[in-house]
């Protein structure tokens, strides 16, 4: 029990460090807008907001795509931006500090409910008598009997 | 007809209160006389509800600007349709149409348990009327739609152009209706409750009204996306805005609900757990329609705020804290011989898929909150906004996906490994063939692989179902193929209908994998004459089309769209500027196939060099995700269809009726 549960918290361990930490490829403007959320009111990331006149999102991009051809990558980028607007201007919760709660909860969540249904379940099973399982030899049936129960299955279909 | 709107609206509350009175007292002291008033005072304050909804169209159709509601959402050059929609494009309608249908759903429970159910009947009744109470007071004190201003102006500020969309004459009805209809299992969930008549009652009697409430969130969920697709202008459909995430809350919970609900039909097991989940998607309707109204989180969709907040968010408490009271008087009640033998059974699959989606319900609930409580805890201001949101629910969806193929495959109460391992051979062979064919394809983003090999595993295990039901058919009563599919689906509708909303989940997973990983973007300045190439296709813009009417001005531009040398099609991108409200806003152009979607803005012109500035988005399989909801509205209509069985329950019930009709003694003659 120990072992599963063991392997329960490291596979759990694994699964937030894969989610927090995603891997990226080379910095593109989009993928760098998509980390900064729009200052205008629409609600959407700098990436998405399609406010033509935009004040913010439109010369944000042209900024970092100058960032990005001076060689600036992601996250430089997104550290000027944090630090030039607060952390309100980043489209996800930094993972520090109370911000991890918000990357934790989740998932402590689901597994405290896991772990609960499977506590649930094993008493349960304890408490049930086992029945022979479908796909183990069944008594044989009497042939009139069979005929009979044929005949008023083919009347219910 | 202002003052008869309001007028009936007070008329309204009172009937509302009269209602939850005389329906508790006289299931308290078994007095039919005053249950029967109750249920007359329910569809009287329904006409009244509805007469007010007629005085507001009037209004708006009018344009009777004495009225502040229609100066503020209406004009005179707005097109007549979008005068009708009006009556939800600000805060007070929405609220009446709230109420509207609440106050319907309340008259069509009180027609359908007349001759029924009368333990129970009238305590859920009065739940309906309460919660008709909370609403018909805002109308009443809060937020007036009825209130005329000092000056009558001679134009309306106009609707927000953003509603001014035919989606949006359909979606916020839809996820009303969602929303609402969920009202009638809570009500019958809490009146069990407030009995103690714990058994399967409240769930057999409301089943239907689950389904139909899921049915409807779902196509609210769907059009709202379409809507954000097709107005919002940035080639997406769903943000992981507040407002969407609101919707998307009770969809979820609902559909646990409607698994878990299965478990204690067959099994008499969950009774808590059902309640709990009921009372919770209750709970997330009335969320949504606080976030949405109370300004307390900002969203691209909430068009209207005010001082509701304070109300809503008091009733919100209010709800939770006497439900859960109530949950906990009669949990020693609810306690069943448990019945479970293994962990490869169907129920502890349903269970794990119940973990799974009310686990995303939270994980959501909690990305929505948590501004506020970083607010409230440190002072500081944060955005949880899409990838928060697709980091977290994306591995929980792939779990959600594989639970899918599982749970009809295995069988109730226990399943050898042997036998496991003999139904999902061919299923899990297919899933493996087809990570490998996209691998070898050179698709080698893990996301991707993954969850088209659970697509393909999934559809494997519903072709499987079908196989074996028509198989046995035709060995049974020798019928041909089609036929005994088709007898098939029609002798086991709930069954096959649940696989067909399946497929179409399936199908929206695909949409939404394909769009969200693939998506391509080209953004342009081309003078006419010239053209752009995205993806296989090459655009060539003619011209650009003014267009100038009392309503709105705007500019249309041409695109040819050539593959291979070959028209395909022409496509009017526009600019449009509302002159009332004074907004811009754009037209998108959307040419949709079955593997990708050519998706054009006109995003700015410059009118002296008379270039035109296009942003393109050539966006693959987002045509499977209204492909899918559209499955799914088929097979929930599969599902709720009434089968052979029911068929001839429901005659006999109407023939029952109208026997005791003919019995009874005719009015005036007691």
């Amino acid at each position: 029990m120990s072992l599963r549960r063991g392997f329960t918290s490291a596979a759990a361990f694994a699964i937030l460090l894969f989610v927090m930490s995603p891997v990226r490829a080379a910095t593109t403007v989009d993928d760098t807008a998509q980390g900064l959320t729009c200052q205008c009111g629409c609600g959407l990331t700098v990436a998405n907001c399609n406010m033509p006149t935009c004040g913010f999102s439109v010369p944000m991009r042209e900024e970092i795509a100058a960032m990005i051809d001076k060689g600036m990558d992601r996250p430089a980028i997104i550290s000027f931006y944090r630090k030039k607007y607060g952390e309100k201007v980043l489209s996800a919760p930094t993972t520090e500090g109370f911000n991890l709660l918000a990357w934790i909860m989740p998932f402590a969540a689901i597994i405290a409910g896991g772990g609960l249904i499977v506590m649930v379940l094993g008493r349960w099973r304890s408490e049930t008598p086992a029945s022979p399982a479908r796909s183990e030899s069944m008594p044989a049936i009497d042939p009139k009997l069979r005929e009979r129960l044929d005949a008023e299955v083919k009347q219910e279909l | 007809m202002p003052n008869l709107g309001q007028l009936t609206l007070a008329i309204a509350l009172i009937l509302a209160l009269y209602s939850i009175a005389a329906n508790i007292i006289g299931a308290r002291r078994g007095t039919p006389d005053l249950i029967v008033s109750a249920r007359h005072a329910i569809w009287a304050m329904t006409a009244m509800v509805l007469i007010a909804a007629i005085s507001l169209w009037v209004g708006l159709l009018t344009s009777d600007f004495s009225l502040e509601y229609v100066a503020s959402y209406s004009s005179t050059t707005l097109p007549t349709v979008y005068k009708i929609t009006a009556l939800w494009g600000g805060q007070q309608g929405s609220l009446l149409l709230w109420t509207l249908l609440l106050s319907t759903f309340a008259s069509i429970v009180a027609f359908q348990n007349r001759r029924r159910n009368p333990e129970i009947a009238p305590y859920a009744l009065a739940v309906m009327a309460i919660v008709a109470v909370f609403f018909l007071g805002m109308l009443n004190f809060v937020t007036r739609p009825f209130d005329l201003l000092a000056v009558r102006p001679l134009e309306g500020s106009d609707l927000n152009p953003l509603l001014q969309n035919y989606w949006m004459a359909i979606h916020p009805p839809s996820l009303y209706t969602g929303y609402v209809s969920t009202t009638v299992p809570f009500a019958f969930a809490s009146a069990a409750l407030i009995t103690g008549r714990l058994d399967e009652t409240w769930i057999r009697t409301t089943r239907r009204w689950a389904v139909f409430s899921w049915f409807f969130l779902t196509l609210g969920n769907m059009f709202g996306a379409r809507w954000a697709y097709e107005v919002l202008g940035w080639g997406g459909y769903w943000a992981w805005d507040p407002v969407e995430n609101a919707a998307f809350m009770p969809w979820l919970v609902m559909t646990a609900y409607l698994h878990s609900v299965m478990i204690q039909e067959r099994k008499d097991m969950l009774k808590v757990w059902n309640l709990a989940l009921i009372g919770l998607a209750f709970f997330l309707t009335l969320f949504g329609t606080f976030i949405t109204r109370s300004g307390v989180i900002s969203s691209v969709h909430s068009f209207t705020q005010s001082g509701l907040g304070p109300y809503f968010l008091t009733f919100l408490i209010l709800v939770v804290l006497v439900f859960i009271a109530g949950l906990l008087y009669r949990v020693p009640d609810l306690r069943s011989p448990a019945e479970f033998e293994s962990y490869l059974s169907r129920e502890a699959a349903f269970l794990f898929n119940n973990l799974i989606l009310v686990g995303i319900a939270f994980a959501v609930f909690w990305g929505t909150i948590f501004p506020v409580l970083s607010e409230a805890v440190r002072g500081v201001k944060i955005t949880v906004g899409p990838p928060f949101f697709n980091r977290v629910n994306g591995p929980l969806a792939l779990g959600l996906i594989f639970l899918m193929g599982v749970g009809p495959l295995i069988a109730w109460r226990r399943m050898t490994v042997k036998n496991l391992a003999a139904q999902f051979a061919a299923p899990a062979v297919i899933g493996v063939i087809t990570g490998l064919v996209l691998y070898g394809v050179e698709l080698t983003q893990w996301y991707v692989l993954t969850a088209v090999s659970l697509v393909a595993f999934v559809a494997a295990t519903i072709a499987v179902e079908f196989g074996r039901g028509v198989t046995a058919r035709r060995h049974m009563v020798h019928e041909s193929t089609p036929r005994a599919l088709a007898n098939l689906v029609s002798k086991n509708n709930r069954r096959y209908g649940g696989y067909v909303i399946h497929i179409g989940v399936i199908l929206a997973f695909i949409g939404i994998v394909g769009s969200s990983f693939f998506r391509v973007e080209v953004k342009k300045s081309v003078k006419p004459g010239e053209s752009i190439a995205v993806g296989p296709y090459m655009l060539r813009f003619q011209t650009l089309t003014p267009l100038n009417t009392p309503h709105l001005e705007s500019a249309s531009a041409g695109l040819e769209v050539t593959r291979d040398g070959k028209h395909v099609a022409t496509m009017y991108p526009a600019k449009l500027y509302y002159k009332k409200p004074q907004q811009p806003a754009t037209r998108v152009a959307i040419r949709s196939t079955p593997l990708y979607d050519l998706y054009v803005v006109l995003a700015g012109i410059d009118d002296q060099s008379g270039m035109a500035t296009f942003q393109i988005f050539l966006t693959p399989l987002v045509f499977w995700l209204w492909a899918g909801g559209l499955v799914m509205v088929i097979g929930t209509v599969i599902a709720m269809w009434p089968n052979v069985r029911e068929r001839a329950a429901i005659a006999e019930v109407f023939a029952r009726n109208k026997e005791q009709v003919a019995a009874e003694p005719a009015p005036g003659g007691k």
